[in-house]
């Protein structure tokens, strides 16, 4: 054995700087996504219709699938962090390299990140042709929404002519909603259960729900639409269909 | 032939030389000659056009006069600065002297430079920047205003139509100032040195792009006496239609301002693309340069469209037509499409400089090169081509072509790919670096966490099925701060710090950067990382009054603005007294490699006696390994 030879360079596992890193970034992933994933999810309240369960739990998903890219960068950044910093008015010695590249490196950010979002993609295409699929069920009841400043009205032409304000919806029973406006732009928005197209002057526009739990929910416009959009908000009572039944009638409608 | 603004020679039997007129013109005649024209045009308008007639879609005589005077104060503003004067030589065949272009350059003329129509581009450059910060200090009043509105559920103590004006207001006031922030202040006064020129391609039009926003600025302001812009600051149609005089206003600030940003647009990519300093190839431009040059470009063809829509607004409004009216055959969709095509490259227009220019400083404040320096060009490559075929994912919930929604949700989520190639450039750089920690330095750190959050989160909203749920809610209202404030202004705030040594000849004062610093960052995570969750929970974006479970959420977000307004304050004592009274500062305080810190403080009036010749990048930082 020469005495010029190098020393042998630690394998990239042994360095410090990686290891700091590796265990930073377990930590972190596992906090970010838990944190993320719960607390949005929590805060997302009850859901009263499959399209805001599925949307609840695409949330959760998206956050764990993102929470190893935020967390790998926080790691290294908290490693470097807890490095040698340097304070004052004048640069500390240069670095002890001039690296400008690395190329695997790269091309596995460069993957993993389109992997990733070739996986959103399609998610998001596949429950998308569900929520499509369901405008056009033949079994769906359908009401007319119209907008007007600052209220909202139904029509439930199924039942005849009946008109409301609140909402009333049987519980389990597919609906479809024909949304249009008479003045300017609204936004029809059942929060609980995740819906929302806007009501457009001179246009229908669609969506449908199946609400699938009994309660009261919140209507509330989601377009600025002057003075007082934010009071243009009402009520859904998602009722069983023997209630259901009960109101249209106490309405003057058939049931 | 002579014409009137010919320096006349001084005749004898006056005491002194008279003036020429261009020598006058400054920003009082401008303000002056603007407010007579205004008034002019105004009794014009009223003599001339007919008085509203029923059945017409004309809602009232209103709005035609509030528009023709504001096109009588453009003119008379634009000539009292002196605009005309240049075109109007042409006119007669003749061009500005030696002289008289010396003059225009703000030769040996102290501070009253900076309040005429002066063509050196760091002239240009210290304008912008005290527009800028004019802009958002009325920006961050209505913003207070609002959140103290807001400090508890039930309607706070402004009137709705009060409130609804400040809102659109605080919105399309901040978006043109952070649209400005970076490519006004340091693309003018730091990108020519940067890249060796002695001042921009076109310096002429450089003085027409800043005097134009001046021009803009009273159009917006005066909304608030005339009813205000009720409409957030998209201006959607009907709504628009119907909103008063205000709403005129806003599309005569916009008409102007785009047409700023196409000529500032227009002279920057020129600049860039035919003065780099011999030597400097594409792959030795420093990346700042990239940056700039992507947010102007993608400004050229997203302004024009932009121009176009508020046109049609305002011809709906005083002429008749019916472009966005229903009963007319028009559509309010059509007005969305074009506001998004302009809208969403928009936003990328605010951010990627903000990126860049932490970029540029990320290899001086850990002393070795930018990791990547390719990848980071891809990116912002990527991003700038990209943003320019999304923008119909800000219309998913509309109604509009619900078949269109799949590809745009494709478009839109491929973003994500070039924009983590900026994450990787920037954590790259920081990797193995030696950390000189300033406050440039920790507004890198603050960018990759805002921009991560903001990132992220704009991932669940380019879903559509996520976005049903979402959409108008307060959660995109934070999403949107998280990018262009989080991350853009991060940014422009460390470009601050960072060349104000260059731009003011004296140090940004370290301790007062670094206060600033931590108010406004922990503020602005207090305050919006709260705002996610009450727009979880179903808060709409634009309401004065809100039901009662969103009372804390709403009370955390408005104390959290609290701090970023203390936070701002400091940072704007901060300027003013290290301006007047800091440090001086060295030639190169920083110790790095670009062009800009080869030039002496003050900078010279054409920056370089030789121009310089460039053999390689600025990023050579770091010891050879052998
Ligand atoms: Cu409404």
């Amino acid at each position: 054995m020469s005495d010029l030879e190098a020393p042998k360079r630690p394998s990239v596992f042994e360095r410090k700087d990686i290891k700091q890193t590796v265990y930073f970034w377990v930590v972190f992933t596992a906090i970010i996504g838990y944190a993320a994933a719960e607390l949005q999810a929590r805060s997302m309240g009850v859901s009263a219709s499959e399209t805001m369960s599925t949307t609840i739990h695409m949330m959760r998903v998206f956050t764990w699938v993102a929470a190893p890219i935020a967390g790998l960068v926080a790691a290294m950044a908290m490693t470097t962090l807890i490095s040698k910093i340097h304070f004052g008015d004048t640069p500390p010695e240069e670095a002890d390299h001039q690296i400008r590249n690395a190329t695997k490196l790269s091309a596995t950010w460069l993957i993993v990140s389109s992997v990733l979002c070739l996986f959103a993609v399609v998610w998001g295409t596949v429950v998308l042709q569900k929520d499509n699929a369901a405008l056009l069920n033949p079994q769906a009841m359908n009401v007319n929404v119209t907008g007007q400043q600052w209220a909202w009205n139904f029509d439930y032409i199924d039942n005849g002519t009946v008109r409301s304000q609140d909402l009333y919806l049987p519980v389990n029973k597919p609906v479809v909603f024909h949304i249009t406006s008479k003045d300017v732009i609204h936004g029809f928005w059942i929060v609980q259960m995740g819906i929302k197209v806007d009501a457009n002057p001179g246009y229908t526009t669609e969506t449908s729900a199946t609400p699938n739990k009994i309660g009261i929910y919140d209507l509330r416009c989601a377009e600025l639409c002057g003075l007082y959009h934010a009071f243009m908000q009402t009520k859904v009572h998602v009722v069983s269909q023997a209630d259901y039944d009960a109101w249209i009638k106490s309405q003057g409608g058939q049931a | 032939m002579t014409t009137m603004m010919d320096r006349p020679a001084a005749t004898p039997g006056h005491s002194a030389p008279k003036k020429a007129l261009i020598e006058r013109l400054n920003i009082f005649t401008a303000f002056a000659l603007g407010i007579i024209g205004a008034i002019v045009f105004y009794y014009v308008a009223k003599a001339i056009l007919p008085a509203n007639t029923d059945g017409s879609y004309i809602k009232s005589n209103n709005d035609q006069y509030v528009i023709f005077s504001m096109i009588g104060w453009f003119i008379g503003f634009m000539t009292g600065i002196g605009a005309l004067i240049g075109p109007f030589r042409w006119l007669l065949g003749k061009d500005l002297n030696h002289d008289e272009n010396m003059f225009y350059a703000g030769k040996d003329q102290g501070v009253k430079r900076y309040f005429r129509y002066t063509t050196d581009h760091k002239v240009v450059g210290i304008q912008y920047l005290v527009l800028t910060m004019i802009i958002f200090f009325v920006g961050g009043v209505l913003a207070m205003l609002i959140r103290t509105n807001l400090g508890h559920a039930g309607g706070g103590w402004l009137q709705p139509q009060t409130y609804n004006a400040i809102v659109g207001t605080h919105g399309i006031i901040m978006i043109v100032g952070t649209i400005i922030m970076i490519t006004g202040p340091f693309g003018n006064f730091i990108m020519p040195i940067m890249i060796g020129a002695r001042d921009m391609a076109f310096p002429r039009l450089n003085a027409l792009s800043l005097w134009l926003i001046i021009a803009a600025v009273p159009c917006i302001l005066s909304s608030f006496f005339l009813g205000g812009i009720s409409t957030g600051w998209v201006a959607y149609n009907p709504l628009a239609s119907q909103a008063p005089a205000g709403m005129d206003g806003y599309i005569m600030f916009i008409c102007i301002f785009a047409l700023s940003t196409m000529v500032a647009g227009a002279n920057i990519t020129t600049t860039v693309i035919k003065m780099r300093a011999k030597g400097m190839t594409w792959n030795r431009t420093p990346i700042f340069i990239y940056g700039v040059v992507a947010s102007v470009a993608l400004a050229l063809p997203a302004f024009p469209v932009f121009f176009l829509s508020q046109v049609m607004s305002g011809m709906d409004r005083a002429a008749g037509s019916t472009f966005y009216n229903t009963m007319g055959g028009g559509s309010g969709w059509l007005y969305e499409n074009l506001f998004w095509i302009m809208g969403h490259p928009e936003v990328y227009v605010i951010l990627i400089p903000g990126v860049a220019a932490l970029m540029e400083m990320a290899p001086v404040f850990t002393r070795r090169p930018l990791f990547s320096f390719n990848l980071a060009i891809m990116g912002i490559a990527g991003i700038s081509g990209l943003s320019i075929l999304v923008w119909a994912h800000h219309m998913y919930t509309t109604g509009w072509a619900p078949l269109l929604n799949g590809p745009f949700m494709l478009t839109t989520e491929l973003i994500s790919i070039p924009t983590g190639l900026l994450f990787l450039v920037l954590i790259g750089t920081l990797w193995r670096g030696r950390l000189w920690m300033t406050m440039p330095t920790a507004s890198i750190y603050a960018l990759l966490w805002n921009f991560m959050i903001g990132g992220i989160t704009g991932i669940y909203l380019s879903d559509v099925p996520v976005d049903g749920a979402l959409h108008g809610s307060m959660y995109v209202t934070a999403h949107f701060h998280y990018t262009l404030m989080g991350a853009g202004l991060t940014g422009a705030l460390a470009s601050l710090v960072y060349w104000f040594p260059k731009m003011t000849g004296r140090m940004f004062d370290k301790t007062l950067s670094w206060i600033g610093f931590w108010f406004v960052q922990i503020g602005f995570n207090i305050a919006f990382i709260s705002m996610f969750f009450v727009g979880l929970a179903g808060q709409p974006r634009r309401v004065e009054a809100y039901a009662a479970m969103f009372s804390r959420g709403n009370m955390i977000t408005t104390g959290g603005a609290y701090l970023i307004m203390a936070g701002m304050l400091v940072l704007l004592y901060g300027v003013i007294s290290s301006w007047t009274g800091g440090v001086k500062a060295p030639m190169n305080p920083w110790f790095a490699k670009t062009l800009e810190w080869s030039v002496p403080n003050p900078v010279p009036l054409e920056n370089f006696d030789v121009l310089p010749v460039v053999t390689s990048d600025a990023y050579g930082y770091g010891k050879a390994q052998s």
